[in-house]
């Protein structure tokens, strides 16, 4: 199936009246890869996927779909399947309708509607549930269900709008790798709208990281999170994200509350810059930082410590056999290469 | 009992909060039945009461005309009645006119209804206007149907009609164009009822669906067959079961257009019980045919009933 699905996204632009959802999208997604649109709520993600999907025009720019302008192609035509973040399942038809009803409207004969309907069911095991209605099924039988109909047509794109949303958390993390396995086995292209992070960093090949209607960022998940390519993005990756520092930078060296760190970057002169340190890359060191530690999260297996450097706040994560106790003052430190330098006025990664 | 038992087996905190419940439940229902006490008497004391009388009266023969042979008969107005061509006729035509102004309100209702919703700007006075016939008096409105609209040479519609090349036509004195002119009056006066009941009830269906059936190759008319219709059963249902009872019912309107006429043409059942009562002054027999009008509603609107269980 590859070669088939692949989507590229040319300055696509959606006005609300005055408002700009989007302002100026791009992207390329190739065949059979899991593409992840991330970002907070409100960013663009879903009218992004709207756009893709035809189920809503944009105000400029255009959308192409295996080489072909689709940018006023109806969303009839564009051999899309998709899961939406509310199901959207016919409320008066049985799973088995509502799972056979894209083969009904693609004129399959009768005789291959049943095993091709058993087939998807059974690929998301909800193969007991077929004669009951929506009504009657729990958030996340409906999601399965969902899945199944988005499925059992071979399209070529398969969206889904937060499909885990509505879920709770145990249910959502066996669904999100039974998810990835689905995609892997069908091969299709799928784009994945989510704002939690950790769902994209774990299903996705590539993602595509939005902030206010704009893309601020394109790449493997691995590759975001360890460069950032602006602030807004290393405040919004990793859990905690990173600590957002001002700071003065002279010749490789930065200065944070009276201390100095070293770092790899290699710009003569001084100038102010925002550091980034990941709570992660933060380790106790006795020529460190002095900070004092006000409040312990105990997450069990790690502990995130808020800790107090004279007037700045910043977050560290620690193992559960190195957590001290609250009040104490410890001294931290981080190693050059797990510094990240941000320009203060343009916000971008240094 | 039966509930409460298997309550009883079950383990003890189960069977005290049941207990507790069937006690709560027990403690409204009497409430509920304190507070319906007086509308339920005020029901029996408004219809039950003077239903019976109708069917005792029907019992009787009392002529105000010959008020010599008045007496108890027992069945034999009923047995007049079975072989009385004026009542057969002015239960087909009953049937015609309840029949051919539902359908026309439903169907003209949802049309109306499915144009609107697609309407961008304007629903708030397209519903106004559409409201307004709904709001007049039935015999106002075929006042003005008689002589505004259906007046020859001057109504509107005769009007219309002899632009049109269709010439000048005796509306209320042809009975086919009299039955036609009464259908259209009482489903003018009364599809915007149709109309807003459909209009909420697709106003009130998830959008999300229709876009799911977008992605799933619907087309417009299959989108409206598969998803719309089954979806708004319930409320075309209802609309049909309460149109149907007022249609049976009619009265006002074709009293004050043609008044049955011309000759029995429009007399509907309800139409000829007044006239026969009233007119006529045959009480008792009179009666009868109220009774038969009351049998003929109830078996269809139980028909009704029974189609909105199925399925
Ligand atoms: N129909 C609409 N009218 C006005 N504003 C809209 C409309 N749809 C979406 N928006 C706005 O566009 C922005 C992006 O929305 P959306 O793409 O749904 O965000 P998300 O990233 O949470 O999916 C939001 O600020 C939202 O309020
Ligand atoms: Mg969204």
């Amino acid at each position: 199936m590859s070669g088939r699905g692949q989507v590229s996204f040319r300055d696509i632009v959606k006005m609300h009246g005055e408002f700009a959802a989007l302002r100026g999208v791009s992207f390329d997604i190739k065949p059979g890869e899991f593409f992840a649109l991330l970002g907070p709520s409100g960013s663009g993600k879903s009218t992004t996927l709207r756009s893709l999907a035809g189920l809503d025009a944009p105000t400029a720019g255009r959308v192409f779909i295996d080489d072909k302008d689709v940018t006023f192609t109806d969303a009839r035509d564009r051999d899309i399947a998709m899961v939406f973040q509310s199901y959207a399942l016919y409320p008066h038809m049985t799973v088995a309708e509502n799972i056979a009803f894209p083969l009904e409207m693609a004129k399959l004969p009768k005789a291959k509607i049943g095993p091709a309907v058993q087939d998807a069911a059974r690929k998301v095991k909800i193969e007991h549930l077929l004669d009951r209605k929506p009504g009657q099924l729990s958030g996340g039988q409906q999601q399965r269900c969902a899945l199944a109909r988005a499925i059992v047509r071979k399209a070529r794109l398969f969206l889904l709008d937060e499909p885990l949303s509505n879920l709770d958390a145990k249910l959502r993390l066996e669904t999100r790798a039974e998810l990835k396995k689905l995609q892997r086995s069908l091969g299709v292209t799928a784009v994945y709208v989510t704002h939690d992070q950790e769902e994209a960093m774990t299903l996705a090949d590539r993602m595509a990281v939005f902030m206010a209607g704009e893309i601020q960022q394109v790449g493997t998940p691995a590759d975001v999170f360890a460069r950032p390519n602006s602030i807004d993005i290393a405040g919004f990756i990793g859990n905690p994200p990173m600590n957002l520092i001002p700071a003065h930078y002279a010749d490789g060296d930065v200065l944070i509350a009276g201390h100095r760190l070293k770092t790899t970057a290699a710009i003569p002169g001084e100038r102010e810059v925002i550091v980034g340190l990941r709570p992660g890359s933060l380790h106790i060191a006795a020529d460190g930082l002095k900070a004092r530690v006000d409040l312990i999260e105990d997450l069990g297996d790690t502990a995130v410590l808020d800790l107090d450097c004279d007037g700045t706040s910043i977050r560290m994560r620690v193992g559960d056999h190195d957590v001290p106790r609250e009040g104490d003052t410890i001294c931290v430190t981080a190693r050059p290469q797990d510094i990240h330098l941000f320009d203060p006025a343009t916000r971008k990664r240094l | 009992m039966a509930p409460s038992a298997i309550a009883a087996a079950g383990t003890g905190s189960e069977a005290a909060s049941t207990d507790y419940g069937d006690a709560l439940a027990l403690r409204e229902r009497r409430f509920a039945a304190a507070l319906l006490a007086p509308a339920f008497l005020a029901l029996l004391a408004t219809t039950t009461f003077p239903l019976m009388f109708l069917i005792w009266t029907s019992a009787f023969r009392m002529d105000l005309a010959m008020p010599f042979t008045n007496g108890f008969v027992g069945f034999e107005n009923y047995r007049v009645l079975l072989s009385d061509e004026r009542f057969w006729s002015s239960l087909l035509v009953s049937l015609v006119y309840t029949g051919s102004t539902v359908a026309l309100q439903v169907v003209i209702g949802l049309a109306l209804a499915l144009l609107v919703m697609d309407m961008k700007r304007g629903q708030g006075w397209f519903r106004l206007i559409a409201i307004l016939p709904v709001v007049l008096s039935p015999a106002v409105v075929g006042m003005i149907w008689r002589t505004f609209m259906l007046a020859p040479e001057f109504g509107i519609v005769d009007f219309l009609s002899i632009n049109a090349g269709l010439g000048s036509q005796n509306w209320l004195g042809d009975p086919v164009l009299a039955m036609v002119s009464v259908i259209a009056i009482h489903t003018w006066q009364w599809t915007p009822f149709a109309f807003m009941v459909l209009l909420a009830s697709l106003a009130s269906l998830p959008e999300d669906i229709y876009e799911a059936a977008r992605l799933d190759r619907a087309s417009a008319w299959q989108r409206f067959r598969r998803i719309t219709l089954p979806l708004l059963r319930p409320a075309i249902v209802m609309v049909v079961i309460m149109r149907t009872m007022v249609a049976l019912t009619a009265f006002a309107a074709i009293f004050t257009v043609t008044a049955g006429g011309p000759g029995t043409a429009t007399e509907i059942l309800n139409l000829y019980a007044y006239r026969k009562s009233f007119t006529e002054l045959s009480i008792g027999y009179g009666a009868a045919l109220a009774v038969a009008l009351l049998i003929v509603t109830i078996i269809i609107s139980g028909i009704l009933f029974a189609l909105r269980r199925a399925k």
